[in-house]
């Protein structure tokens, strides 16, 4: 069943910068979908026209069968969204935070009270309730935000770089959280710069740039589509000092070999990297941060 | 209906809570426009306080209003609540109206202290002081525009602190708010500068109908049509300003 829809999207801002062109695509329920790109590249423009935040000047967008420019309002009720560097406000505490939204929400307050406690539980947040938000630590910080977008319950989640300033631990959790959101039907939209990130949770991937579409499929289509393969790098054994890594992209079978007969010859270190979603985003996106410097 | 109040309580009160939660600065933030009051009391004699009392109620409303732009800013710019609540069930006219009360939750201990001040002072009747808080909420109401228009114009953080104060000075300190207009008669320019400032007009009628001055039957129609289109005006300028979904 399909959640989201896009059509041809368009977006020029007011003072005529042009942020996204010609973008379409569509998610199932229940998907995880991320979109990828540079910064600029019109990710949270995308996802503030879906999430009814930001009007479209280009083609059509629906969520749930709903129109993002006609019918808004049907919307709403279903979604919910985690801004990009969203903050909490530093004098309350998370738990004034979790309770509030629910009421503004409409839950009655004994409803809300345990809606309150679920969510903070579910997020690891409980422990620290009665803390002021200005004391936790950035991980806990982007927790809360994240359960205050929770209380809603959504169908649709709208997340902007969510795990932005977690630790491994944090994201793992926030990650896992949204696993199982899913399959509990929630239907996942997401931005990241964190290409780990996307190869893990990605069920499919939209990668723009300068507001253009650039690849549109799955983590291993990615991978497949730019011919991006294993890696292997020799190093000298004896660690620093030696010169700087080769890092070499073997085509065939033949070459592994004679490179790995090469470092047992130089008695260097050999290593195998798999081909990962990072080294297909910089050849789809067309180079790395170093090339665009220079 | 009753769903949209309630939302917009609930804004209005998570807005105010950081305050709610410190009461010393709650006291504090509530009796700020009433100290100079206490300094017109030392060095004036009881009617300049009480004139000076009555000021400070009508300014204590047009503060709320204004700096009702820092909880625009902050919410839409800084915490990216409004992001939130967009993408939500939640109204924008429960969202206006959550922010603008939140100040109003705020204020209302100063301006009960005030009035029961006015009631031992034995100046105040019923009339008078519903004509007070007329005067006051409509200049709050277009204050409260103008607040929306700051807060939805100002980009960054700094700004959206100083140009309320700033704004507070030039409308609440300089006309003749806490002091009588006609301290400004030597001065011809002040004083139709001062007839320019909507502060000067609810200050007036106020103080009038609490019988402490008196004014021709036309400037009481004056002042009040004057409040009247600096609300029209300013609700004008918000609606162009302020968004909810974003252009």
């Amino acid at each position: 069943m399909e959640v989201v829809r896009v059509e041809g999207l368009g977006k020029t801002y007011p003072g005529g910068t042009k942020a996204l062109e010609d973008v379409s695509f569509s998610i199932d329920k229940g998907e995880i979908f991320c979109l990828l790109g540079r910064n600029g590249a019109g990710k949270t423009t995308l996802l503030r026209i879906l999430a009814t935040q930001l009007r479209p000047t280009l083609g059509r967008a629906s969520v749930l069968g709903h129109d993002v420019l006609a019918d808004p309002k049907s919307i709403r009720p279903h979604i919910a969204v985690v801004p990009q560097e969203a903050r909490p406000q530093m004098l309350l505490s998370p738990y004034d935070h979790v309770f509030y939204m629910c009421l503004i929400r409409g839950r009655t307050r004994a409803d809300a009270r345990e809606r309150t406690r679920k969510v903070m539980d579910e997020l690891g947040l409980w422990e620290h309730r009665d803390k002021l938000a200005a004391d936790l630590s950035g991980g806990l910080r982007q927790r809360l935000i994240i359960a205050m977008a929770m209380v809603a319950d959504p169908e649709v989640l709208f997340l902007d770089e969510p795990t932005i300033g977690l630790d491994p631990l944090g994201r793992r959790s926030v990650w896992s959280m949204l696993r199982a959101l899913t399959k509990k039907g929630v239907t996942i939209l997401l931005t990241t710069h964190y290409l780990d990130e996307a190869e893990i949770l990605a069920d499919h991937l939209l990668i723009v740039d300068k507001g253009r579409t650039v690849f549109l499929g799955t983590v291993e289509e990615a991978k497949g589509d730019t011919g991006v393969g294993m890696r292997v790098i020799i190093e000298s054994a004896a660690g620093n000092g030696a010169g700087p890594p080769e890092v070499l992209e073997p085509r065939s079978a033949e070459e592994i070999l004679s490179i790995v007969e090469r470092g047992l010859r130089e008695r260097r270190k050999v290593t195998f990297k798999p081909a990962s979603l990072e080294d297909a985003f910089i050849k789809i996106v067309g180079g790395s941060i170093e090339s665009e410097n220079t | 209906m009753k769903a949209r109040i309630r939302e917009a309580l609930y804004i209005g009160l998570f807005d105010a809570l950081p305050l709610l939660r410190d009461p010393m600065l709650l006291v504090v933030i509530s009796l700020f426009s009433f100290l100079p009051v206490i300094f017109i009391f030392v060095f004036a004699d009881q009617a300049s306080a009480v004139q000076s009392l009555i000021g400070a109620i009508v300014l204590t409303f047009s503060f709320t209003g204004l700096f009702a732009s820092q909880s625009v800013y902050f919410n839409k710019q800084w915490f990216r609540f409004q992001d939130m609540f967009v993408a939500s069930k939640v109204s924008p006219a429960s969202y206006a109206l959550g922010l603008s009360v939140s100040g109003l939750v705020v204020a209302l201990p100063g301006v009960l202290v005030a009035l029961v001040l006015l009631l031992l002072s034995k100046s105040a009747t019923a009339a008078g002081v519903l004509l007070l808080l007329g005067t006051s909420v409509l200049l709050w109401i277009g204050l409260v525009f103008v607040g929306f228009a700051i807060g939805a114009t100002t980009k960054n953080a700094r700004r959206a602190n100083s140009i309320p104060q700033v704004l507070s000075i030039a409308l609440g300190f300089l006309p003749p708010v806490y002091y009588p207009l006609e301290r400004l008669h030597d001065i011809p320019i002040a004083q139709a500068v001062a007839m320019l400032i909507p502060t000067t007009h609810a200050a007036q009628l106020a103080k009038y109908y609490f019988g402490l001055i008196s004014i021709p039957a036309w400037q009481v129609w004056v002042g009040w049509i004057y409040l009247l289109g600096f609300a029209a005006l300013m609700g004008f300028l918000a609606s162009r300003r302020a968004h909810w979904v974003d252009p």
